[in-house]
Order: C-alpha cells, then sequence, then structure tokens
C-alpha cells in the first residue's frame, strides 16, 4: 500500500484535531502542543465517541465525552473518573503510521507502510485542500488525467493535485508553484471550485 | 412486526397539552403512526394500516403501543405530589439509537466534558463508588447514592453543591432521575427521559420534569433542560457504532459505569434489543 495524502499540515496547527479517512477507515489526525502529528481511529474505546471532537492538551488528546486522556502510541494514561486508577494497557487507541513532507500529513496502516517515504513535489507548495462527493476518477477525468496525482495549470498557474479518494467521493489537495502570490492564488481557488463544480456536473448526468 | 419483546412496551409519541389539530405523522419501531386529535379534543393514534392503538395519557405526554402491553404504564408517584411544578420540556429528535439516548442519561461522569460549568467542572470528575441493583420485584434498574460535584445542578441552584442522584430505569426507553432539590433539601426533583424509539437508529426524546422550583420561569426551565439535552446530542450522533452493543468487548466500562452495565444486562436479559448490536462487528 502507498502513503495516503490525508490533510494538509496546515490545517492541523498544533493543538487541534481533526477527522480523516484512510480508505474506509474513519481517523483523527491531531497535533500535540509541541508539533508532534498522529493518526489514531477515530473513536475512543470507551464508549465509542469520535475522538476528533476530542481536545489536546499538551501531548495529549482527550475525548470529549468522558475526558479519557491518550498519549504517545494510542495509549491511554487518564480516566477522569478515577483519578487515582493507572489505567490498564489494554486501553489504547489503534494507530496509524504518519509522516509530514513537503506540507502533507502522509498516513499507511500501521506496519504496513511503504518502505519508501512519500513522494516529494519539488518546486511546489501546499496550497488548500477541497472536498467533494465525486469519485477521483470522475474528478481526474474533468482536469484530463487518470490516476491520483495529477499535475497541470489552474487559474494560469503550475499546480499538483493530489486526488484522496473517500467512501464518498475525494479530497483535492491542491499544490501551486513556488512563489505564487496571493492573487494568482485566488485564481487557483477559483479554477479548483470550477473544476469541482464541472465533476459534479458529470457526475450528475451520469446519474 | 418489529420490536420484538419491545413492541409490547408503551411510548410517548406526544405532549398532552399539545395535540397536533391537523395530525402528524410518525415513526414508532420503525413503522409509520399518526397521531390526530379526536371530535372530542381528546389524542387519537392510528398505524399504518387505520388500526386504532392503545392510548395512555400521563406524565404530560400521549402515549401508545403497537403491541399488546401486559401491564399499565409504570408508576411515578412524585407527578401527583402536591407543591410540584409539572414541566412539558418539548421534544429533541436524535440520529442515535433509543437505547444510547437512554444510557447517555444514566451516566453523571460525562458532566464536566460535556455540561461543562453547569452540570459538572474539573478538577471535579471523580465518580465514586455507587449502588445498582436490577430490583426483580419491580423489574426496574436502578441506581442509588450517586453523588456527583455540579457548579450549576439546575436552574433554582445557586453555586456549586455535590449532588444526590437516583436513577431508574422501568422501561426499555425510559429514565427517571431523582436528584437533590436545591430548594427543598430532603426532597428529590423528578427528571425524565421518556424516548419514542423512531427506528433503531433515531429517535425522538421527550424530557418530562415535576421540580420543586418557585422562583424560575417556565421558559427557564424548558430552556435549561433543553440546553442541556442539545449539548448531550452532539455527542449521541457521534458514536460509533450507532447501535448499543450489549455483548462484552466492542466497549470499555469502568466502575463508574456501573448503571449502564446493569442496564444493558437488563436489556439483554429481556431481549429488548431494537436499538442494539448484538454481535461484535
Ligand atoms: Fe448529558
Amino acid at each position: 500500500m502507498n502513503w495516503t495524502p490525508a490533510a494538509l499540515s496546515q490545517d492541523i496547527p498544533s493543538g487541534s484535531a481533526a477527522p480523516g479517512q484512510l480508505g474506509d477507515k474513519d481517523i483523527v489526525i491531531w497535533r500535540s502542543a509541541s508539533g508532534r502529528i498522529a493518526a489514531w481511529s477515530d473513536r475512543c474505546p470507551h464508549r465509542g465517541m469520535r475522538l476528533s471532537h476530542g481536545f489536546v492538551r499538551g501531548e495529549f488528546l482527550s475525548c470529549i465525552y468522558h475526558g479519557w486522556r491518550y498519549g504517545d502510541g494510542g495509549q491511554c494514561h487518564r480516566i477522569p473518573a478515577h483519578p487515582e486508577l493507572t489505567p490498564p494497557e489494554a486501553i489504547k487507541v489503534p494507530v496509524f503510521a504518519v509522516v509530514e513532507s513537503g506540507g502533507i500529513v502522509w498516513v499507511a496502516e500501521k506496519d504496513a507502510e511503504p518502505a519508501d517515504l512519500p513522494m516529494e513535489f519539488a518546486g511546489f507548495a501546499s496550497f488548500r485542500t477541497i472536498r467533494t462527493t465525486v469519485p477521483a476518477s470522475i474528478v481526474a477525468a474533468a482536469f484530463g488525467c487518470t490516476g491520483l496525482e495529477l499535475r497541470g495549470t489552474l487559474g494560469g498557474t503550475d499546480v499538483v493535485l493530489l486526488l484522496q479518494p473517500l467512501t464518498d467521493g475525494c479530497n483535492l489537495h491542491v499544490l501551486a508553484a513556488d512563489g505564487t502570490g496571493p492573487d494568482q492564488l485566488d485564481r487557483v481557488s477559483v479554477a479548483v471550485e470550477a473544476l469541482r463544480r464541472q465533476a459534479e456536473s458529470v457526475q450528475e448526468f451520469a446519474a | 412486526m418489529n420490536g420484538g419483546a419491545m413492541r409490547d412496551q408503551w411510548y410517548p409519541v406526544a405532549i398532552a397539552a399539545q395535540l397536533p389539530q391537523k395530525g402528524r405523522d410518525s415513526l414508532l419501531l420503525g413503522e409509520p403512526i399518526h397521531i390526530a386529535t379526536d371530535e372530542t379534543g381528546g389524542a387519537r393514534v392510528t398505524d399504518g394500516a387505520g388500526r386504532i392503538l392503545p392510548i395512555i395519557s400521563r406524565y404530560g405526554h400521549i402515549w401508545t403501543s403497537l403491541g399488546q402491553p401486559e401491564q399499565d404504564l409504570f408508576p411515578i408517584p412524585e407527578a401527583d405530589q402536591p407543591g410540584r411544578r409539572l414541566v412539558d420540556v418539548g421534544s429533541v429528535k436524535v440520529r442515535c439509537s433509543p437505547l444510547r439516548a437512554v444510557e447517555n442519561f444514566l451516566d453523571i461522569a460525562h458532566f464536566p466534558f460535556v455540561h461543562t460549568d453547569i452540570l459538572g467542572s474539573e478538577p471535579h470528575t471523580e465518580v465514586e463508588r455507587y449502588e445498582v441493583e436490577i430490583r426483580d420485584d419491580v423489574d426496574e434498574v436502578w441506581a442509588t447514592k450517586v453523588k456527583f460535584y455540579q457548579p450549576q445542578a439546575a436552574k433554582s441552584a445557586q453555586g456549586g453543591i455535590t449532588t444526590e442522584y437516583m436513577y431508574r430505569v422501568p422501561s426499555p426507553t425510559c429514565s427517571i432521575l431523582y436528584k437533590t432539590s436545591p430548594p427543598r433539601p430532603g426532597e428529590w426533583d423528578v427528571i425524565t427521559l421518556f424516548v419514542q424509539p423512531l427506528t433503531e437508529e433515531t429517535c425522538e426524546v421527550w424530557p418530562w420534569m415535576a421540580l420543586f422550583d418557585d422562583d424560575s420561569s417556565m421558559t427557564d426551565m424548558i430552556h435549561f433542560q433543553q440546553m442541556i439535552f442539545v449539548q448531550d446530542r452532539s455527542i449521541l450522533e457521534n458514536q460509533i457504532p450507532a447501535l448499543l452493543p450489549l455483548d462484552p468487548g466492542k466497549e470499555i466500562p469502568t466502575r463508574a459505569d456501573m448503571t449502564s452495565i446493569a442496564y444493558r444486562r437488563w436489556l439483554k436479559r429481556h431481549g429488548y434489543t431494537y436499538g442494539a448490536q448484538l454481535v461484535a462487528a
């Protein structure tokens, strides 16, 4: 299996958590106060609550339901209802392999992560992610390509589009050529929204 | 025929004082029902085939059943006690299992995190040991001697107090909570959660209260309880799986969850499994 681009680094600031997907699995991507990124199963083992609704304090992610606190390796460190208790080692959130490179958060199944680091896109910087309900193949076709790593121009700027298939559509992670100014980036935004609408109309037409 | 053993239970479907004049369609255990006002101004509930269903008007609500209830609706003696104000809170539709909605109501450990600075606050997170039993004579789940520190326990509360609770589950989708009455120590305020199972993964929640509170306006008391429940909804719609797992292994309870453990065991024993997940998926 390859690395999956699951989010842009800039969208997961320190002290925050956000929902994501790896294949058909729901994951939480979060960053500790010191800047460490992690990708875990998006489910607290206690009562099944989504951890992406939780809160980050220091190097820990806590579930919003009962405040169960998890750290390195998904290990539970604290159960607030029983402050004196050391949680058993078995209370653990399944974790995923994660690396950041080129402003992208890449995720893979733990212990099945590719030997090679994710591809780097020299000369490009991460710009923004937009989500659509259209499958990746239709988005790629609307861009005149196939595959999940697309190169071309949007709004007159050279871009790389990384498509991340989701259970109900796909994410478009947009990388723009280094040095692209704010006005040009605005045009990239307009063009990528237009691409999404075009793909969505193709899908509606097909349906 | 949906619902299995839960088919013969009574379920709330409307507020008795707010009957729909033009009729209203709803669901019960996944089957269509219609709630209407009859010629005399009373309630009439029919199923999808037009059959008139049995009804009871009690505790502010109209109750009905798709099956043949062997028993009367469970008693709440406090409902008739003088001096209490009876509050029809209204309804909140939630995309969750009706059983998950009840289980959340039985849980105090979430107060500091979900109802922050109202029903609980850090660092007062500890849940002390309390007592839980399934009372065979009445066939109800009871939790007693439940204590929790609360910054603002009720609309009538001034500042933080340690509140004592009792919980009671007299039917699979109804729970009654007794809590220390801030203006009347020695008496219990009664707060109920009556749940109408629409489907296995959606429900209509009808909270109802019988309180000692002479000062707060009805609107304030209703808003307070609705605010609490809207906070709960943000949890209930984000639990995985949506169904309540009854088999051990899928979730990890602790001592603070003793009421929920007893509730799940009681549901399983009776085959009350509409909204439950039985085989670990
Ligand atoms: Fe709650």
